[in-house]
């Protein structure tokens, strides 16, 4: 492993019953990027995330962070490590959105198990650098979904985590929110020092937000490697199984669109 | 203030509620006889002839009663509201998960085959609750839409022992066993001596306590098991602990009090709408007020005229208009 990777995935194999879902998934992340999941649906991304988080318990492989083989941690230390901000949270008794960042510092709260005042300061610096601090005492479930997002990432700095995984976050959101989400995302990765495993839909965000990129198809890996070596037209087709262009704007962007050419096979 | 006001009116009244329900009943005592009587025993005085009838009810039979309901409301709603957040369902109490119909089956099978024994009935009623809770976790628990899945399992498992309850009362002795079954299966205060309400106080303590130190991390565990796993909770591990334990609450009070319905499921309901879902405050405040609901039930089953009926009877009637009344209101979250 090479020193200033975080992360690194070798040779990790999970299955569902007798079904097959992620094989033979190799890749790493370095300190300081934001690692875009790329894939169809149901090619294996979530999957994934809940493997290296270990909520799925994996077949075969290793998954290491920092060097240290993960299957050694326990809960905490695991937690100590690895923050998550899922997809879309049910909360089915709301609690206030302070007592929901709270919950992100659990593994620090020692014998008591309790959060103390200085952790209540600590949170409310948090909302206070997302500017979300109006929002502390409302409700979670009475929130809007750009507004829940942003609490569940205020919660996953507050847990202290070096990485950071994310689930789909701009998923459910409008076109402004999730770009709002994903500069605050690029911010917090950089300032804090982060690292970010993201997966997303949407190939431009990806293009735009990540430096590197890993792409699934059929729950094996198709391409990874930095966004500059592999963001082209041929990787995103056979990541997606369909025709794709790739035009360059005034500004030097890559804008991906469908050639509306469905892959036959 | 405003954040602790609801604590200090159900203090309130649940103190009012005791001198109430000390005073209240076929047998009347007068306020200025109980604070005679009250200041009569702490000063180590025996009290006159005059009030020695009133001095026996009281300290032999209605105090230990009053005592037995607040422990045991307390005791069913703080288990309610432990199985409703590691089940993340405000739908579930472990009256409808079969707790208290397996509890009634241990403790028949009990009084049948072994001896009827205060501490055998009491062991036996907390392993076939705890064997009723973890057959409807095991049918239920996995579903795609939980809630339904829980309750559908909550509903199979009790029918079950009901089933195999009535059995049971058709096989028991007519003049020794069945009529201890049948009054574990009415439910009632009507037999509750000092022994009761020590070992249940012993053993609800203990059980509230631990629980209420876990209070933090019963926060995560209504998140769901991946966020609290996310977040290092050992879900596995802390879910068995803060089952087991409340179990044993629902246990404590049905081998005291027989079955009781509704208390559980209404109270935490009720609790959570008034101090929300923070169980910091949620297990003091739900212990309060389920000591409170109970006593005042209690103290109206055995003060109706023409004898007492089975307490039950009064939650029910109380507890299913409410939560009709409840979900009509809350259609929307419990769809979620």
């Amino acid at each position: 492993m090479i020193e200033h990777e975080i992360l690194n995935v070798e040779n990790l194999n999970f299955s569902y019953s007798d079904r097959r879902i992620l094989n033979r998934i190799s890749f790493s992340v370095k300190r300081g990027e934001i690692c875009g999941l790329l894939g169809p649906n149901g090619c294996g991304k979530t999957t994934l995330l809940k493997c290296i988080n270990r909520i799925l318990d994996i077949e075969s492989g290793i998954i290491r962070i920092n060097g240290r083989d993960i299957s050694n941690l326990s809960r905490s230390e695991i937690a100590g490590l690895i923050a998550v901000v899922p997809q879309e949270l049910h909360v089915a008794f709301s609690f206030s959105v302070i007592q929901m960042v709270l919950m992100g510092g659990t593994v620090r709260y020692g014998f008591s198990g309790i959060p103390g005042r200085k952790d209540y300061t600590l949170a409310c610096e948090i909302l206070e650098e997302l500017n979300i601090d109006h929002l502390a005492s409302r409700r979670y479930n009475e929130l809007s979904g750009g507004e829940k997002q942003i609490v569940l990432i205020a919660r996953a700095l507050f847990q202290r985590s070096e990485i950071m995984l994310l689930d789909e976050p701009t998923s459910h959101l409008d076109f402004k929110r999730q770009h709002l989400i994903m500069e605050m995302i690029k911010k917090i990765t950089k300032e804090r020092g982060l690292t970010t495993l993201i997966t997303l839909h949407d190939p431009n965000t990806a293009g735009r937000y990540c430096n590197r990129l890993t792409m699934l198809n059929r729950g094996c890996v198709c391409h990874h490697g930095s966004r500059d070596n592999i963001f082209h037209a041929e990787s995103l087709e056979s990541t997606y199984d369909m025709k794709i262009n790739i035009e360059q704007t005034e500004s030097g962007r890559s804008v991906v669109y469908p050639a509306f050419e469905l892959n036959k096979k | 203030m405003k954040k602790n006001l609801p604590f200090l009116i159900i203090i309130l009244l649940l103190t009012a509620g005791i001198l109430f329900a000390l005073t209240a009943g076929q047998f009347h005592i007068r306020l200025d006889t109980l604070l005679d009587l009250l200041i009569l025993k702490l000063s180590g005085k025996t009290p006159g002839e005059e009030i020695a009838t009133q001095a026996m009810v009281l300290w032999s039979v209605r105090l230990p009663r009053v005592l037995m309901a607040i422990l045991a409301g307390s005791a069913l709603s703080v288990s309610g509201v432990v199985f409703q957040g590691i089940m993340r369902n405000p739908l579930v109490a472990p009256s409808f998960l079969g707790v208290t119909h397996g509890a009634v089956f241990g403790a028949s099978i009990a009084i049948i085959f072994f001896s009827t024994a205060a501490f055998s009935i009491e062991v036996s009623a907390f392993l076939w609750a705890i064997a009723a809770v973890a057959a409807v976790y095991l049918i239920g628990g996995r579903g795609i839409n939980t809630l339904t899945t829980l309750v559908i399992a909550g509903v199979i498992v009790s029918t079950f022992f009901q089933a195999a309850g009535s059995l049971l009362k058709y096989i028991a002795d007519p003049y020794e066993q069945l009529p201890t079954i049948v009054f574990w299966m009415m439910g009632g205060m009507n037999n509750i001596i000092w022994n009761h309400v020590i070992r249940a106080s012993a053993i609800i303590s203990a059980g509230v306590t631990v629980i209420y130190l876990l209070r933090w991390k019963l926060n995560l565990m209504a998140l769901g098991d991946e966020e609290a796993l996310s977040m290092g909770v050992n879900v596995k591990y802390l879910r068995a602990i803060l089952m087991l334990f409340a179990t044993l609450l629902a246990a404590a009070s049905s081998s005291s009090c027989g079955i009781i319905m509704w208390v559980d499921l209404i109270v935490a309901h009720i609790s959570r709408a008034i101090v929300g879902a923070d169980h910091k405050r949620l297990i003091p405040f739900s212990a309060l007020l389920g000591g409170f609901f109970l006593l005042m039930t209690d103290t109206i089953v055995r003060s109706i005229p023409g004898g007492e009926i089975p307490i039950s009877i009064i939650t029910s009637f109380i507890g299913a208009p409410l939560l009709g009344y409840l979900l009509m209101k809350q259609k929307k979250q419990w769809r979620e």
